[in-house]
């Protein structure tokens, strides 16, 4: 990154702290302010992906205080507002740069994950390889094969190159039904399979609303909780936003389609394009289903598989830098899928091995632009340039785990895991939805995390003194051959030689 | 015909075992019931054996159900018992004959019911069917249950029997005084004088002027009062004030500043010159002669009918409105509830007088009409947050004792145990125990004990077999308990603790086993030890440590920290930052900005807790509201399955402590060495044991996010598709109508 603009004045307009003074520093990545004013400690760390619109507020001839400036509005439920001098050109300049960095796209220039030249010890880009993990799942069986048929994307340009297809349809087959569906995107695993026919077939509507009631319902949450959480009748006000009832329609749509699959029968899931409603619900289902996708590996290829691969198209729903604010085609369909994927992990503490601190950076990253893993439509569109021009999400992650884990994972393989799609259980995600507020202690971890790694820190420690209490003393006891102390070596089913053996982590 | 149901119930009567208390008689029973466990199919119901003693409705299944593995089983009630005096209603019905009646004691039947729904106080909702069970004998067990659940007298609660055939089969076993019970249940001047020392209130003394109840009978015996009024003042005083309660002392701040509690004066005439004197006095108290402010607490809060309708509206919508209908409008209507908005109201108050007392180094008075109710809530809360203290399990136990029980809040009013009078009803001390989970939620290490011990200790006021919740006031107590010890051939002079012991003996209902329940294996305080930096270090919690806090907050002791380290970390005093009031912030007022200032920084589980009072971060209480509704239970999930592996992992740590304590080192000679045991097993704190290596690492299939609680039987509302007059048996009008029902029996 470089900067572009730095150690200006600029007047923070905070929606708690008031007018903050400070300077602003601006790079092709991101905004960054720190007020200079001892007395208030704000930071500001915004990437630029993350805006998704910039406005001059006041004129020359604006008269109030500070009303002469920027306001900025953010993808990830924060406004902004500076304040500038009416004297100079310091806002123009400001603006201009803002406007071309945050948009690059509208501007003829690349995105940062272009630009970028992070290196990381492990490439993310290899985490998922279809042909692996349709083994993984004992694929291809009798009943499944593996097909090549889209191999330059001349079936369906919004599908992946492997497929899995029914082991009995034939390649021409294929091609026919293609033309029929919208798009060509003929019914392939992830979702499973549809006959020529519906034949016995049981159809069932979801109910679930559309792209357009989601991006809405958001705005609504974004209303409530930014800048301050709505202080009267404030139950009332989230259930009026409808965001934890789409919520739950989401996630008891994932329930019934886990449960058919689990009781033996196949499930085709499908919205109007297949690439909305359909990524979530699989996804989700599968994650019911699978324990492997519980994993922080597993959701990664969770993640490839059924939203990159599958032509979820990140690149109109979020609107990677492009100045179009107001795109009816932007909806936060994928952030409503993280949020199912936290309301189970709240329902479910050990059953899943990544902490919501992935979560987070998942839906961060989502519009940094600084990872080419969410960007473009589909895969057709992606393969050109990003796996050799860009850094994967995942080598970010995957370089450095340990914070990403939650330390009360318990793996339990071939758990099948019902979440309770139900109001009583569906809970805001205050820790996203309302993190920018300072009233509220900022936590990297969740205490209850973080006091079990503390303990596990202890539990290491007495080990290590323990053992070398034992080492030093069996050195005593085999000077000393007669000394009964000899025998505490040996394998006695008393529990703590036993922990001793195992958790000792050297 | 006659005959074969006589064999059967012969030959049931090898199966049907009823376990009696000391002092238990069976009132009535009946054979043949079902208990209805679902909603929708009678198949897996139970039957067996539906008895009225004078302590219980007990129901004895024909078949032993598999025993249900860890779950808190209670010493003196089955699975299926609901003692008396958690009936809050008893309704039959007659399901042919579409007539259903709310009974009351002494009524009459005029018809067969062919089932009977009791609503608990403690939200369960239990339903019995008589369709195979003689109808007389049905009758007269539901009017039995109707006529015991609703006692004449406070002395003809099963308590009064039980204890004092406890006593005497104890004292034939020779019983310690006081049991082991570290609880102080301040009754004597040596618990003040204590609380007096820890706190370093040195401006104040025990005054025994109410001795015998002589000055006021809600008062306990011995009060704490400024050093600088006399007895003769005092006695004076108390004639201007509600009930003769003159200011209690309840806290002190090691800055000096106290936090008292008072009724309001009476006498408009002597108002002014009665404040004035007892703030000088207040003020001559505080080491730093700082001024003192009064909270009204009458004027600030919601009062105790509008708790009341919160609570029964709250209930109404967690357990009796149909699941799925109610689904769709959940939150507004717990948001219409207005629970939830108490709770925040009295979190956010006591904060506020936090600040006072923390920040800005001033003594507080609460004042409410009687100091019998809102204070409680307000002065229990406050200490909470400011003094680590009364987050340790003993020390949450004397906070209930000195500021409810001793302070005269009016428990036999407020539970309504004789059910006579529902206006007086409301549960201010459940609203108190859903403020401390709010902030258990919120600082999950910082309390010794667990939600389980919440409710638990929320269920126990209604068993009526402890001192703690039976009386109104601490001479009404005294006085039943001389007149118990009378009739039961007690001897003069024994302890009332003894001979009639509070809640606080769990043993009296939990084996050591299940009490390991209350405790929180995340719990930061003294004993437990934490890592910081890689080292281990062991929490002390000394005098010098603790008194110097004097320099404000952020001087607070701090965990783990070496000793020396200390100023390192130490935070600028806040007092001094308060001093010029001056905030960079717009609209924020001085408390706002000690909040933020507070929420700023790291908070230490062992130092001031402020809880966030945000409507987003105050949430409803799942265990305690939802515990029994099985569509909300969550199977092999819930916050228990991260506690049974902080509970496995703090086992393992505390053997691992204690073999390195009795590790004596490699000794010459013959000296065994080191042995390989843990703690004995019955000192062991944990509920779940360190696992072994070859254990599968699975969720146990008995989790559930009711846990240690099951919804199996205890919540049977009458299906929606069922019978034609489940419509007019919806549940909300026979709760809600409690009150009107209770006015026509009279």
């Amino acid at each position: 990154a470089f900067c572009l603009f730095s150690d200006k004045d600029i007047i923070y307009m905070c929606h708690f702290n008031g007018a903050v003074k400070g300077k602003v520093l601006i790079t092709n990545y991101r905004l960054y302010f720190k007020s200079s004013d001892a007395d208030v400690t704000v930071m500001l760390d915004v990437p630029l992906g993350a805006i998704s619109r910039v406005e001059k507020m006041g004129g020359a001839s604006s008269r109030g205080e500070n009303s002469y400036g920027l306001d900025i509005t953010c993808k990830d439920m924060r406004n902004l507002k500076f304040a500038l001098k009416q004297e100079g050109h310091s806002r123009r300049d400001i603006f201009e740069l803002l406007f071309r960095h945050a948009f690059p796209l509208s501007h003829g220039l690349p995105l940062f994950a272009y630009v970028t030249q992070e290196k990381y010890a492990e490439n993310g880009w290899n985490i998922y390889k279809p042909v692996e993990e349709f083994r993984r799942q004992g694929l291809p069986n009798n009943k499944w094969r593996i097909t090549f048929i889209n191999k330059s994307y001349d079936l369906c340009d919004t599908y992946p190159t492997v497929l899995a297809v029914p082991f009995k349809s034939k390649e021409e087959d294929l091609r026919r039904v293609a033309a029929f569906r919208s798009r060509a995107r003929i019914p392939a695993t992830g979702g499973g399979y549809e006959g020529d026919e519906y034949q016995n077939a049981e159809l069932v509507f979801l109910d679930i609303q559309n792209i357009h009631v989601m991006r809405e319902s958001l705005k609504k949450l974004k209303d409530i909780v930014y800048p301050n959480v709505e202080e009267s009748h404030w139950l009332s006000s989230l259930e009026s936003t409808h965001w934890l009832e789409h919520v739950k329609l989401v996630l008891s749509g994932a329930i019934q389609v886990a449960d058919k699959v689990s009781s033996g029968n196949s499930v085709v899931v499908h919205c109007s394009d297949g690439w909305d409603r359909t990524a979530q619900l699989t996804s989700l289902a599968m994650l019911m289903l699978d324990s492997h996708y519980r994993t922080l590996r597993g959701f990664q290829v969770l993640i490839e598989k059924e939203w990159i691969s599958f032509g979820h198209k990140f690149a109109s729903r979020i609107g990677h830098g492009d100045k179009n604010h107001a795109d009816q085609d932007r909806s936060p369909i994928f952030v409503q899928f993280i949020d199912c994927v936290w309301q189970m992990t709240k329902q479910f503490p050990t059953a899943f091995e990544f902490n919501e601190h992935l979560l987070l950076t998942i839906l961060d990253h989502l519009y940094s632009c600084r990872f080419g893993t969410f960007l473009y439509n589909c895969e057709s569109a992606r393969e050109q340039h990003v796996r050799s021009k860009t850094v994967s999400l995942w080598s970010l992650v995957n370089s450095k785990m340990d914070i990403y884990l939650n330390p009360f994972y318990t793996p339990e393989s071939g758990r099948v895991l019902y979440p309770v799609a139900s109001m009583r259980h569906l809970e805001l995600w205050v820790t996203y939805y309302i993190r920018w507020n300072p009233r509220i202690r900022q936590q990297q971890q969740s205490p209850v995390e973080q006091r079990y790694k503390e303990l596990l820190a202890l539990r290491d420690e007495y080990l290590k003194k323990l053992e070398q209490l034992q080492l030093s003393d069996s050195s005593t006891s085999s000077r000393l051959a007669n000394s009964p102390t000899a025998n505490t070596s040996s394998t006695t089913s008393t529990p703590t030689q036993q922990y001793t053996h195992l958790q000792t982590p050297f | 015909m006659f005959l074969s149901r006589w064999e059967a119930e012969k030959r049931l009567q090898n199966f049907f075992f009823i376990c009696l208390s000391p002092g238990e008689i069976v009132v009535n029973e009946v054979n043949f019931v079902r208990k209805c466990i679902s909603a929708e199919s009678n198949q897996d119901d139970p039957w067996g054996k539906l008895i009225c003693t004078n302590f219980k409705v007990s129901f004895i299944p024909q078949e032993a159900p598999p025993k249900q593995k860890s779950q808190l089983s209670h010493l003196l009630l089955g699975e299926h018992d609901i003692p008396l005096t958690c009936l809050e209603q008893v309704v039959t019905v007659n399901d042919t004959k579409g007539k259903k009646k709310v009974l009351g004691s002494n009524q009459k039947l005029k018809f067969n019911p062919t089932e009977l729904i009791l609503y608990c106080k403690d939200l369960r909702i239990i339903r019995f069917c008589f369709d195979e069970a003689g109808p007389e004998s049905a009758r007269k067990v539901c009017l039995a249950i109707a006529h015991y659940s609703h006692p004449a007298d406070l002395q003809l609660l099963f308590g009064f029997e039980y204890q004092g055939r406890r006593y005497h089969e104890c004292k034939v076993n020779g019983s310690t005084p006081r049991g082991g019970m570290q609880t102080p249940i301040f009754d004597r001047p040596s618990d003040w004088d204590r609380e007096i020392k820890r706190t370093s209130a040195s401006e104040w003394r025990v005054c025994s002027i109410n001795e015998s109840y002589a000055i006021s009978p809600s008062l306990p015996e011995y009060i704490v009062v400024p050093v600088s009024l006399a007895d003769q003042d005092l006695k004076q005083y108390s004639l201007y004030f509600t009930d003769r309660r003159i200011p209690l002392w309840c806290w002190n701040h090691p800055n000096g500043s106290a936090l008292v509690r008072m009724a309001c004066i009476v006498d408009p005439l002597h108002q002014r010159k009665i404040d004035q004197r007892i703030f000088t006095a207040i003020t001559k108290s505080h080491t730093q002669r700082s001024e003192v402010i009064r909270s009204d607490l009458d004027k600030c809060l919601p009062n105790i009918q509008d708790i009341q309708s919160a609570f029964v509206k709250v209930r109404q919508i967690c357990v009796l409105d149909p699941f799925e209908e109610s689904e769709e409008r959940w939150l507004s209507s717990i948001d219409n509830s207005r629970w939830l908005e108490y709770v925040r109201a009295f979190l956010k108050h006591s904060a506020e007088i936090v600040y006072y007392l923390e920040g800005k180094n001033v003594s507080v008075i609460l004042q409410e009409e009687e100091d019998r109710d809102l204070n409680c809530v307000v002065s229990s809360l406050v200490q909470l947050m400011l003094d680590p203290h009364y987050r340790s399990l003993i020390g949450f136990q004397s906070l209930v004792q000195k500021e409810w029980v001793m302070a005269g809040h009016r428990f036999l009013d407020r539970c309504n145990h004789l059910k006579k009078n529902y206006k007086e009803e409301s549960p201010l001390f459940m609203l108190f125990l859903d403020c401390v989970w709010q902030m258990m939620n919120q600082y999950p290490a910082a309390f010794e004990f667990t939600e389980a011990y919440l409710t638990v200790l929320s269920d126990s006021m209604w068993i009526p077999l402890f001192s703690t919740f039976l009386f109104s006031s601490p001479k009404q107590r005294a006085q039943h308990l001389m007149d118990f010890a009378k009739n039961k051939a007690i001897p003069q002079g024994e302890d009332q603790v003894v001979y009639f012991p509070p809640v606080w003996e769990w043993s009296q209902q939990f084996s050591i086993k299940d009490q390991t329940l209350f405790n929180n294996p995340m719990y930061v305080g003294k004993g437990a030890a934490c890592v910081q930096n890689g080292e281990v270090k062991t929490f002390r919690r000394t005098k010098k440590t603790y008194s110097s806090t004097l320099r404000g907050t952020a001087t607070l002791m701090r965990n783990g920290l070496k000793e020396g380290e200390d100023t390192l970390t130490r935070r600028g005093s806040l007092v001094s930052e308060l001093k010029s009031e001056f905030s960079a912030v717009k609209d924020e007022s001085p408390s706002e900005r000690f909040f933020r200032d507070w929420f700023s920084r790291p908070a230490d589980q062992q130092g001031l807790l402020i809880p966030l009072s945000m409507p987003s971060h105050v949430a409803l209480w799942k265990l305690f509201f939802l515990r029994w509704v099985p569509e909300a239970c969550i199977p092999r999930g819930g916050p228990i399955t991260a506690y049974h592996k902080l509970s496995q992992l703090v086992d393992e740590i505390e053997i691992l402590q204690s073999q390195l304590r009795q590790y004596k080192g490699p000794s010459p000679g013959n000296t065994p060495l080191p042995s390989p045991s843990g703690p004995p097993s019955d000192q062991r704190r944990m509920y779940f044991k360190a696992s072994y290596p070859d254990d599968p690492a699975t969720t146990p299939d008995f989790f559930t996010s009711s846990f240690p609680f099951t919804p199996v039987g205890n919540l049977c509302r009458r299906s929606v598709y069922g019978t034609p007059i489940s419509k007019f048996l919806n549940g909300a009008r026979i709760w809600l109508s409690t009150e009107t029902l209770a006015n026509d029996t009279v």
